[in-house]
């Protein structure tokens, strides 16, 4: 059973695996690999890609583990940004999203839009995340909040959050643009 | 933190920087914002404040149970980083298979001879052709009438091709899995799905270095693969590494 993330000392495994201790990266596969493998698969569907992606977000981790800088982030959030990135790279590379002209849509799917926008329902239990980020997704309407989290934790496109909201393309774009831009000042 | 260094950032670089780590870019624009990463430290610095601020969101998936042979396969990709050819390890149990099948042994001892007629061919052409890069070469053949039915080829550059000899008939409902285990893996590992005549290419990089003697097949899976990471349906076609000298 990993031990909970705040007893674990990330920034010292990784200067243990930069040093070639393979105990170091066993830890860490021990404590973070199960979260890593449920964040990866959430994103690609697919538990034998998801595999393959913790492995190759391992061994990331292991040659690139002297490049990390502790002074610019969290190792924690480094060795997730690794794992994240390749998984994103996995859905994206293996997808055509077909292009669509904007403004016609949202022109023409503005009603779209309204009936999504009052769409209250929250897809996620938001609110137990640690940290500023819960009290600053709180400021957000529902269905932008809801965009931003099928981005990140379902790996969604723009074009999939469109689909899974009903709503067209060109407005889930804007609310995600704004709902960053929220974030962030929120967060500042 | 990290926030401090992306203060003379654009208010679009830092929404690009947002949606890079949120996810939305299509491959295009990720590729041309890795592209800027490595020249622009504010860039840079913009990501990384996503990165921590979005980082407690990844508790909202829910945690999945790694299969036991994956950390395995781990050591075994470290192991390759720091020893160009991993010495075998002692045999493990064949658990997973009855490695001592009868027919199995007789497709494979066929795969060799198919293999010598290709390696004849090979042979002959490399009098006309600069060296190729081939330095292994595969045979899969069918283990009931030992028709042979692809061939792998592996080079020096980091990737493993297997090249259909022929069409074959796949049910609906099922999938052609390809699958390598050198002498001393714990098990198989998966090299992805195969659709029935056409070429797969397989980025090498997550494997150790090819063996001689290492296994190839291609068995039988449901549509979307194995669901346990290992073989569990019927061999279709199986063949042994051959140097090619």
């Amino acid at each position: 059973m990993p031990s909970s993330s705040a007893d674990f000392d990330y920034e010292a495994t990784l200067a243990a695996c930069a040093r070639g201790e393979r105990s170091a990266l066993q830890a860490l596969y021990a404590q973070e690999g199960g979260r890593l493998l449920g964040v990866v698969q959430r994103i690609v569907r697919e538990r034998a890609l998801a595999e393959d992606i913790v492995h190759d977000a391992c061994v990331n981790i292991w040659t690139r583990a002297a490049a990390f800088d502790p002074t610019r982030g969290s190792a924690r959030g480094w060795i997730y940004s690794v794992a994240r990135h390749l998984a994103l790279n996995a859905v994206r590379d293996g997808q055509r999203e077909v292009a669509v002209d904007e403004d016609t849509a949202a022109t023409l799917d503005a009603r779209a839009a309204l009936e999504a926008w009052h769409d209250m329902a929250d897809a996620f239990a938001w609110q137990a995340s640690a940290g500023r980020i819960a009290h600053c997704l709180e400021q957000l309407e529902p269905v932008r909040r809801n965009c931003v989290l099928h981005a990140y934790v379902d790996g969604f496109s723009h074009g999939e959050i469109a689909r899974r909201l009903d709503a067209p393309l060109g407005t889930v774009k804007a609310w995600i643009k704004r709902s960053l831009a929220a974030l962030r000042e929120c967060m500042t | 933190m990290s926030t401090r260094n992306s203060a003379g950032l654009s208010a679009d670089d830092h929404e690009l920087a947002g949606e890079y780590v949120l996810g939305t870019l299509d491959a295009a624009r990720r590729r041309a914002v890795q592209a800027r990463l490595a020249d622009e430290p504010a860039l840079q610095a913009a990501v990384l404040a996503w990165e921590e601020r979005l980082l407690p969101l990844t508790e909202l998936a829910e945690p999945a149970t790694p299969s036991t042979h994956l950390w395995w396969r781990i050591e075994r990709s470290l192991d390759a980083l720091t020893t160009p050819a991993p010495r075998p390890r002692p045999a493990a149990p064949p658990w997973w298979r009855n490695w001592h099948s009868l027919p199995l042994w007789r497709a494979l001892a066929a795969g060799g001879f198919a293999t010598a007629a290709v390696l004849a061919s090979v042979l002959v052409m490399r009098e006309m052709e600069p060296p190729p890069a081939t330095r292994f070469m595969v045979v899969l053949v069918a283990p009931d009438d030992k028709a042979p039915g692809w061939v792998v080829q592996a080079g020096t550059s980091s990737r493993i091709e297997l090249i259909p000899l022929g069409s074959v008939e796949v049910p609906a409902d099922k999938a052609l899995q390809f699958w390598t285990k050198a002498d001393g893996w714990s098990g198989p590992v998966s090299l992805g799905l195969v659709t029935p005549g056409q070429r797969l290419d397989v980025p090498a990089g997550k494997l150790p270095a090819l063996q001689p003697n290492q296994l190839f097949e291609l068995t039988l899976e449901p549509r979307t693969g194995s669901p346990t990471g290992k073989p569990t349906g019927p061999i279709r076609f199986v063949g042994r590494a051959v140097k090619v000298m």
